[in-house]
């Protein structure tokens, strides 16, 4: 192993990387002993970043714990991480559904439930119609799904009133509330479902309705039902799916899932889909990128607060330490060293403050998403929840990084002063 | 060989208003291996004529030659790498860095010389301490030492990298009497073992008993050259604007 280093980097480099390395880990030394010698000021400094890093964790905490519920509510209620239809079904099958009908079942579909990582596999049938009750119609759009399977693939899907789907093969259905609520629906009632068959012609069956649901999509509770995949298919007269729905263990796993699965499967003409690419996470998408720029303006108002504070303390540790910056460079050190000396403590001040902020911060969001933060329904979502605080590892690991930027930063003007210094006025200052 | 040549040097800096002129045209030659005061009155000129010697100040003009060096048109950096490997200093206020430990303080100048390894810098930081009798002390920040003892970890710090020229400023001035004649026959011990060149400004009278060269320097300018030998010092009182040196030879007595 030593020898394969050796080989690989020449002598020369090797020693001056070694020598690299000696003094980054000296000013490091130095600069953590002269930062906490001064444990007043340090703790001044200290307190505003653990402060500012806290407060960026909770706000961007905040922010991920939305877009994650906001994401696998979506994925869990209806997207799944990977959609499997024919190609072209996302673009036409809202005109023409019938055409881009799929087997239910193949090798396939074996093949898919035989990774490690699929939790399930849904089959779903999309279809439109109109629904009437009394003298009421009103459009909708129908999922014929199996119910059992489903209990995992839309884990996220609230019944309100009433019951879930009791069987592949039952007559009945689940309404979504904004529906139900159009057309006055109750839990119990009959109503009539009327489709366009596979044949061309019309179909229309009497089913009851068993439940009321609602997912954290509005949009899709004002105009969806379910309904048991062979009731659906009943009902339209086909035998086929449009769908396999596939839910993983874990979201994070959607990618390399995808990598292993593309080259497998061979059903000529079948498109997969991650669920980020789907139509129905649009919204998702787009809420995404539009709150990340406003957490980004709130870290930015966060990091400009730390250097405003710190950079005064900064300014004072030069200013105390003249004499001693004279000595430096009367025995030798160059400019730059001093520089780099300054800029070290400065690191080492913002790694401290990062580190022990980020405990502060991850203890605070534990404590807030505990008590809940009660909200409003957001724009195109249904009801009313309680928020949490989710601090991910990357937040963490931001945050630090953030934080030793701003403190170096924030030490930036005072070392470079301190480098400048004139040498014989320097000592002056000695004590 | 000359370790420190001065032609024709003058210092002039901004004071308020009026500018000072704190050396005035300075000739001066010193030979390798002296153990040399300058003294003087404070205002004198003579801190400033210690800093153009240590390269940390610069002339307005003349030329400055520090071992084989001539100092004019280096740069800051070039400059810092000369004291690095040249000059040693002692300060009157000791200026030893107080999150270090003795044997730290030490060897912080053997950092920043690469053909070192940890070996060499530990055992010539040894070597240095044992020499001014704190090799018990190692381990103890300054925080923990007596101001003659700093004073002599200084010491050790300015003799480790083994320059040609150790310059002090005072080095006594923040001593007790008792303590300070210790410090200084430390430094003529070492300057007589390993003929390192010792030049300190003092205005102390015994401090000056000590040396065997001495610069008396008034209003900028070099008014007394003394050679001391066999105890006696031959005075040379030297006339404005005229060359000025201790070599041996030239200060010899004009009686």
């Amino acid at each position: 192993m030593l020898s394969f280093l050796e080989r690989l980097i020449p002598v020369h480099r090797r020693e001056q990387l070694e020598h690299a390395w000696f003094l980054a880990r000296q000013d490091l030394m130095l600069a953590s002993r002269n930062v906490f010698r001064q444990r007043r000021r340090t703790s001044v400094s200290l307190i505003a970043i653990i402060g500012g890093v806290a407060a960026m964790l909770l706000a961007s905490g905040f922010f991920e714990w939305n877009y994650d519920t906001m994401r696998e509510g979506a994925i869990r209620a209806r997207i799944g991480h990977v959609q499997i239809t024919r190609e072209g079904f996302a673009e036409g099958g809202t005109a023409d559904p019938l055409r881009y009908l799929m087997a239910e079942t193949s090798e396939d579909r074996k093949l898919i439930e035989a990774f490690p990582q699929v939790d399930t596999l849904a089959p779903r049938l999309s279809f439109t119609g109109l629904i009437s009750i009394g003298d009421s119609t009103t459009s909708f759009a129908g999922e014929g799904v199996d119910p059992e399977r489903e209990k995992k693939a839309s884990g996220a899907l609230t019944i309100l009133s009433g019951q879930d789907l009791s069987g592949i093969d039952a007559n009945e259905i689940t309404v979504g509330q904004g529906l139900a609520d159009n057309l006055k629906l109750q839990v119990g009632q009959t109503v009539v479902l009327l489709a366009n068959t596979g044949s061309g012609g019309i179909n229309a069956i009497e089913v009851k309705v068993a439940g009321i649901f609602a997912t954290i999509t509005k949009a899709y509770d004002d105009f969806a039902l379910r309904i048991p995949l062979k009731t659906s298919q009943r009902l339209l007269r086909v035998t086929g799916v449009h769908t396999w729905l596939v839910l993983l263990e874990r979201t994070g796993q959607t990618d390399s899932f995808l990598d292993k699965l593309r080259p497998l499967l061979k059903t000529p003409g079948l498109s997969i889909v991650p669920w980020y690419e789907t139509a129905a996470a649009d919204f998702y998408n787009k809420t995404v990128s539009l709150f990340s720029k406003q957490v980004l303006v709130v870290k930015l108002m966060i990091a400009f607060i730390i250097v405003l504070s710190i950079s005064n303390t900064m300014m004072t540790n030069v200013r105390e330490r003249y004499g001693e910056i004279g000595t430096l460079m009367a025995l030798g050190d160059t400019r730059a060293k001093v520089l780099r000396r300054f800029l070290a403590e400065g690191a080492v001040l913002g790694f401290a403050g990062g580190v022990i902020g980020s405990i502060v911060g991850v203890g605070a969001a534990r404590f807030i998403s505990w008590v809940g933060i009660p909200m409003p329904p957001p724009p195109g979502m249904a009801n009313s929840f309680v928020a949490g605080i989710m601090v991910t590892p990357g937040l963490v690991f931001e945050a630090i990084f953030l934080s030793v930027t701003t403190a170096v930063l924030a030490g930036l003007y005072p070392a470079w002063k301190a480098s400048r210094l004139n040498i014989v006025d320097a000592l002056r200052h000695a004590r | 060989m000359s370790i420190v040549v001065l032609e024709h040097v003058s210092k002039e800096y901004r004071l308020g208003d009026h500018m000072v002129r704190a050396l005035d045209d300075v000739t001066l030659s010193f030979e390798s291996g002296v153990f040399l005061a300058i003294a003087g009155p404070s205002g004198s000129g003579k801190s400033t004529l210690l800093n153009v010697i240590g390269c940390i100040d610069m002339p307005s003009s003349g030329r400055v030659v520090i071992a084989g060096h001539d100092i004019s048109g280096q740069t800051p950096d070039q400059l810092a790498s000369l004291r690095a490997r040249t000059i040693g200093f002692v300060f009157q206020t000791f200026n030893l860095f107080p999150v270090l430990t003795a044997e730290e303080n030490v060897e912080y100048p053997l950092l920043q010389m690469e053909e070192l390894d940890k070996v060499d810098r530990r055992e010539r930081v040894k070597e240095m301490l044992e020499l001014v009798q704190l090799g018990k002390f190692a381990k103890h920040r300054p925080s923990q030492l007596s101001g003659g003892q700093r004073q002599r970890v200084a010491i050790a710090r300015a003799l480790v990298t083994r320059p040609e020229l150790v310059l002090a400023d005072e080095p006594t001035a923040n001593l007790d009497h008792k303590t300070g004649e210790g410090i200084l026959a430390l430094m003529r011990d070492i300057n007589r073992r390993y003929k390192t060149t010792f030049i300190f400004s003092t205005h102390d009278k015994k401090v000056i008993d000590a040396a065997d060269r001495l610069v008396g320097i008034e209003d900028g300018t070099v008014r007394i050259l003394g050679v001391r030998k066999e105890g006696q010092w031959a005075i040379t009182n030297v006339a404005r604007r005229a060359a000025a040196t201790t070599d041996t030879e030239a200060a010899a007595p004009k009686r």
